[in-house]
This record gives structure tokens, sequence and C-alpha cells, in this order.
């Protein structure tokens, strides 16, 4: 061996041989004390949830659904059409299209705004580069896990679905939780 | 006008052209008469659709009455072409791609790609990045071979093992969506280290993780380890010996239940292991029990490396401070230019990395996962290819399982922990 491995080896215990008079022994002694594993974890009581009436809440990093972001005071929109989350994307489910902003129309802050902004949730394998990505932090990963639709078409969700409040769905944990 | 004339679709395409080529009457060889009957070989399919075979596997058996006499495993079904897509994305964003290859040992591809990378780039990774993937490493280590020993004991039979493995599973994976945030494929390991540091209150949740956890493996060995059942499924059954698993190339739990204490944490160090203090568990024989012990063992050995790993967590950097390699931190983009410049050429190009190949091994928890990166200066992988444990483990079923029941073929293959995923990539 080209390598002495020294005293940081153990080996293991094997299991008696099984059949004979020990065989006899353990198909009694051992399911007993298998048996009683099992009953002493019945005292732990269960910790299944009752999954669609009761939701794990997720933790403050969790990435769910994504979601785009206003400003509060002005009330426009974060995003300025950059495209860092597109180019940032592994799957390529983003696509932006920017468009200049005008004094009559004003939607971001910034020169330029995403005149279309979609995503394909069905692509999307949600590692959170788009966030990393973003310098302005208008797309984040919000808490929403819950996304199943029916239809793929539907999984594509436009800006304007990004942009609303999404419902309270999957409950955010507390701090110390 | 006449309409166009559709190709004859009577002519097979080449798979199936492929799959017929297989001559199987070789292996029908006429087998003597026992008690005046007449017995021949039957080739069966198992899979590609069968619980047994954890994943997507077709194995290919030839049977005498109940014996298996030859076996070949046909995989294939579950190829996502993950190393060719790899070639396509700059290196940042290859991470979460490997990652999905062996889906019970996320953090492990992703050391296995950023470690190479490193390498070529010749970058110092933070003492603290390496402690905080050595917890991550092996707190996933133990998760799989959570999945590993409740999926197995299902297909013995033992069901409630299924119930207890997962409820520490989920532990684990809770622990893993607070300091990263998703619960599966956490992209948590980064070129230069890891992608943010613990959040407060981690640190008590693994203390109590290890604290209950050496308990809870006390308690699977109590439900099975002395199993009459669990005995005579798995004592002295298909062994295989030491020479011929290293022939095979098979490393990990299953090279060391034969004997062999082979195992990269100590004979290579990376990533600080050498500062740890663990041991390797070795069996005696390689049979699918001291498979069994070996790997209950060695969840023992990595709650004590997670546990040690807190203890001796360094305070410094999480990722290296080289902004050709590593995003600049959040707040600066507000305030630096130069920040926001590298923030821009590191998201949209990536990093070049300098030309060469590199080989790197980390001991995964099916054994041996190396990740090979060719670099032509570029800043996309001009080649990855990973040396995925279960795919070189597998060419050692058929050996281990001839001339053995179907029952205990079963059992194999659980012993042998196969993941699909890492095996077609």
């Amino acid at each position: 061996m080209p390598w002495n491995p020294g005293d940081d080896v153990i080996s293991v215990q094997r299991g008696p041989r099984p059949g004979g008079a020990g065989g006899a022994y353990r198909a009694f002694g051992e399911t007993l004390r298998g048996l009683k594993t099992t009953f002493a974890r019945v005292l732990e009581g269960p910790i299944t949830i009752q999954y669609p009436e009761e939701k794990v809440p997720v933790y403050p990093r969790f990435r769910g659904r994504h979601r785009l972001h206003r400003f509060e005071d002005t009330g426009l929109e974060k995003c300025v059409g950059c495209s860092l989350c597109a180019a940032a994307c592994p799957a390529d489910c983003i696509r932006v299209v920017a468009a200049e902003n005008t004094p009559e129309l004003r939607v971001s802050a910034g020169e330029r705004y995403a005149a279309v902004y979609e995503i394909n949730l069905s692509r999307c394998i949600f590692c959170g580069y788009c966030e990393v990505a973003c310098p302005f932090d208008a797309i984040t990963m919000g808490n929403d896990y819950e996304m199943s639709d029916y239809n793929r078409s539907d999984l594509i969700f436009t800006k304007e679905m990004l942009l609303a409040e999404p419902f309270d769905r999957a409950p955010l944990r507390a701090e110390g939780e | 006008m006449s309409t166009p004339t559709r190709p004859p679709t009577t002519r097979p395409t080449p798979y199936r052209e492929m799959e017929e080529s297989i001559d199987l009457s070789a292996q029908l060889q006429h087998v003597p008469a026992v008690g005046g009957a007449e017995q021949e070989l039957l080739t069966l399919n198992m899979g590609p659709h069968h619980p047994a075979t954890h994943g997507v596997l077709r194995l290919l058996v030839t049977l005498e009455g109940e014996v298996v006499r030859d076996l070949k495993p046909i995989i294939g079904y579950v190829h996502t072409g993950i190393e060719k897509t790899a070639e396509d994305k700059s290196y940042w964003k290859v991470i979460p791609i490997v990652e999905r290859m062996d889906y019970l040992a996320y953090y492990f591809n992703a050391m296995a790609f950023c470690g190479a990378t490193e390498t070529l780039l010749g970058l110092e990774v933070p003492k603290r990045a390496q402690y905080l993937r050595v917890l991550h490493l092996e707190l996933n280590r133990i998760m799989s071979h959570l999945v590993w020993l409740g999926t197995s004991a299902l297909d013995l039979g033992a069901i409630s093992m299924f119930w207890y493995c997962f409820r520490e599973r989920e532990t684990i994976l809770d622990i893993f969506e607070m300091s990263s945030g998703q619960r599966m494929h956490t992209r948590y390991i980064q070129v230069g280290g890891v992608i943010d540091d613990i959040p407060a209150g981690f640190e008590e949740k693994v203390r109590a993780f290890c604290a209950v956890m050496p308990e809870r493996i006390e308690q699977y060995g109590d439900l099975l380890n002395k199993n009459e059942i669990v005995l005579r499924r798995l004592r002295n059954v298909c062994p295989l010996d030491e020479a011929t698993l290293l022939e095979l190339g098979v490393t990990g739990p299953l090279l060391r239940a034969a004997g062999n204490p082979w195992d990269l944490r100590k004979a290579m160090p990376y990533s600080s292991y050498e500062d740890f203090d663990f041991q390797i568990p070795v069996g005696t024989v390689g049979d699918n029990y001291d498979r069994y012990v070996v790997r209950l063992a060695e969840m023992k050995e990595s709650v004590k490396i997670v546990e040690q790993a807190l203890d001796g967590l360094p305070e410094g950097p999480f990722i290296t401070e080289d902004r050709k390699v590593a995003l600049p931190p959040r707040h600066e983009l507000a305030t630096s230019m130069e920040a926001l410049i590298h923030h821009f050429k590191l998201v949209t190009e990536g990093f070049r990395v300098p030309p060469g190949e590199v080989y790197y091994p980390i001991e995964g928890p099916r054994g041996e996962l190396g990740c090979f990166v060719r670099s032509d200066g570029s800043s996309k992988p001009a080649r990855v290819h990973m040396r995925d444990p279960s795919f070189v483990n597998l060419q050692a079923t058929a050996p281990m399982v001839r001339d053995a029941y179907i029952a205990d073929l079963i059992a194999t293959l659980a012993m042998l922990d196969p993941i699909l995923g890492g095996i077609d990539r």
C-alpha cells in the first residue's frame, strides 16, 4: 500500500453467524429489542406535518419564487433592464427586453426599464444566481414554493405577475425558530 | 399534386439495431437436467422501472431457476448530458449544473468541480471557507448514507427504518436550507470559498443535531445489527475480495468493507481534512453485512468531524478576496465603481482560467469522486468530466452476485448504493 493509515483504522464489529441456537434466541430476543426501540419512539410523538393545512415555515435565505420590486417611496420599478440576471441564469429561463424611459412614461428609476420581463418557471432551477447578479436588488427570491399549475404556459411569469404582491402562502420562520 | 411519401417506418432505429445485435443465445447454454426435468437459462429484464434498482437501472439477468448466473447492467436511462452542458457555461454557472449529477451528494459534486477549478487558478481558499466546506460535506455524507440505509432496509422489508432515516435526513436538509437557502442542490460551495457565511443560530442547530445523531445511529444498530432476518439476508452474502475490487477500480465503503482502509480524506487530504481527528472503519470479509456496518460506522465518524469543524471554525473571510474570481461584497456595489465593474465582468463573462488540465479527487459518500477539468484559457471549461463512484462501483455487481439467489441480488444492489443520476450524468 502506498500509504500507511497508522492508528486511524478501526475494524467494525461483525454480527454473529445466523441460525443455530443463537439464531433461535435472536429470533425472539433481538426482535424484542427492535420492538422496544420502535415502541420507545412512539413516546417521542409524531413529527409529521399535515402539509396542505400546516406549512413548514421557510428560512430567510430560502429561494422560492422570484419577485420583482418597486421603490417604496416613488413606486418606480427597481429593474433597469440591464439583463444581468438573464446573463447569470444557468438555465436560460429569463427574458428581458429593455426600453428607454421617456418623460411621459417613466417606469423605472434609471435610464431604461424592462419592457418585457419573463421568467419561465418550468425551466428555472432556483439557483438564485439572478438574485446574486442583480446590482439593484430589483429581483429577489421570495418565500413561495407552491407553484404547480395545469399548463406549462401558465408557468411563464410576466413582469406584472412578478411585481404583484404574492399571496401569503409560505410562512417565513421567525428569528431563532 | 402528389402527396409526399413518407419514408418507410419499418427500418429499425440505430438503438434498436444495437440492442438486437447483442447475441443472448450465447448465454443460453444447455444445463444438465436435474431430477429428470429439463432446465435452461432464462434471461430476464429487471428494470428500468423497478423500485429495487434505486433509480432507472436495467439489469439483464440470466437465471437458472432462482440462481443468478450472469448479469449485465444497462444504463443510460437518465442520461442528461451534464458534462456536455458544462462546456457551454462559464465556470460559476457550471456549479449548479454539476450538483445535479449525483443528486444525493450535491456538496461533493460542487466541491470536486470547485477544487479542480481552484487548482487550475492556483487559488488559495480561506481557512474558514475550508472548514465550512468540511462541515457541509460531512453533513451531506450523513444525509446520503441515511437515504441509503432507509431505502436498503426497505428493500429487505424493514419499513420503519425508512421513516427513522428520513426523519434525521429532514433535520439535515433543514440545516442546509438555513445556511444556503435550498434543501437540495444548494450551490453553497463556490469557486474560492462558499457563497455566504453561516447565519446566526446555525451553530446551535448543528450542535443539537450532533448531540442527537450518535444516539439515533445506536438505535438503527439496535434495530438491525443482530436482527436474525438481517443477518440471514446480509451476512456472508455476495462477498467480493479486496483484490477483485481493486482490479475493478471500486472505491469507498465497498472497498473499505473488504478490509482496505483507502480513504482520500486521510490518504490525500484536501480542504483541511488533515486538521480533523477521525477514524476509517474497515470490514473484514467484504460481504453485504460488512458494507452495512462500515457505512453505519462512517456516519458516526462524520458526526465527529462536524463537531470538530464547529469547534475549530476559524474567523476570517468565507470566500477569497481575489476580485478577479469572487464576486465583490454586495455593500460595495453601491459605493465602489471598481466593484461594480468586477461584478458586471464576473456575471456576464466570468473569470478566465489559465490553460491546463487537472484531476481533483475527493472522497464522496460512495467512493472516489474525481473531477477532470481542461481549460483552454477562456471563461468556459473546454471539458468537464466526473469520475463518478457509482459508475465504477456498478461493474462490481456481476462478480458479486454471480451464483447467488435473485433475492440476494436485490440486497447486494441496495448495499452497492448506486445513484443513477451520477452513473449516467
